[in-house]
């Protein structure tokens, strides 16, 4: 996939909020829920939950990705876990 | 000439282009101050403290970088360089 | 008609910038060149109160 960071908007955007293995330059992997794909250098940023303890965020350069594969479509819960990681303080809607 | 129909195509890729710009903006943001590991070329490891992204995204700028020679106070990271990085929150 | 739009677009990058950005972001244009302004103003700060040195000195991925 040499022509990652020449996709549509929409085409990067239907990755929001699916889980997904990225392969990038030398073979790397990295498994994550996808938050967003940056529309100016093609940068994938991947979530990864490890329960309630530790969340860690994984960002592959738009230049170095070889190929995106969709293991699992995320829900509603997904989506709105990954919002609350990055939204500020204060404009989060707060559900129960 | 645009018709209707090529305006709310356009439209709609700017709403989307929109929120996955926002969303990456939101994702440095909230790097800012917080220790970041760098997979670079070349197997290249190293971490710093991130500072700023300028907007293009071609130059981070970190401070405490340690390196495998040793640490460098202020430095610039190419993102050329870089194949991913990786913090915890 | 200001004086300004007579002058050639190179000479007036803000105003191209900004039909840029309205070009890619349509409506939410403003919203999206505020968050980058503010992102590049402490990069620009940080840079000139740091002196950062680009590492390594040669890029590894030429």
């Amino acid at each position: 996939m040499q022509d990652w960071c020449k996709k549509r908007p929409h085409e990067w955007h239907k990755y929001i909020n699916q889980e997904v293995r990225v392969t990038a330059h030398d073979k790397n992997e990295y498994q994550g829920w996808v938050f967003t794909v940056d529309p100016v250098s093609g940068s994938v940023v991947l979530v990864t939950l490890h329960g309630q303890q530790s969340t860690s965020v994984r960002v592959v350069m738009g230049h170095a990705v070889r190929d995106v594969e969709v293991l699992k479509e995320g829900d509603e819960e997904i989506a709105q876990q990954l919002n609350a990681l990055f939204m500020p303080a204060g404009s989060q809607v707060l559900t129960n | 000439h645009t018709t209707g129909t090529d305006a709310v195509h356009v439209e709609e890729e700017q709403r989307l282009r929109t929120e996955l710009r926002e969303r990456f903006l939101r994702s440095l943001i909230l790097m800012s101050n917080k220790e970041v590991y760098f997979s670079m070329y070349e197997r290249v490891q190293v971490q710093a403290k991130f500072g700023a992204s300028d907007i293009d995204i071609l130059n981070f700028q970190v401070s405490d970088l340690q390196t495998p020679l040793g640490v460098q106070k202020e430095a610039i990271l190419r993102c050329q360089d870089i194949i991913s990085y990786s913090f915890d929150l | 008609v200001s004086w300004r739009s007579a002058l050639p677009p190179s000479e007036r990058p803000g105003e191209r910038r900004s039909a840029e950005m309205k070009k890619l972001y349509g409506k939410d244009a403003a919203k999206i060149q505020g968050m980058e302004t503010a992102l590049q103003l402490s990069f620009d700060r940080n840079c000139d109160r740091k002196q950062p040195k680009y590492w390594p000195v040669i890029p590894l991925n030429l």
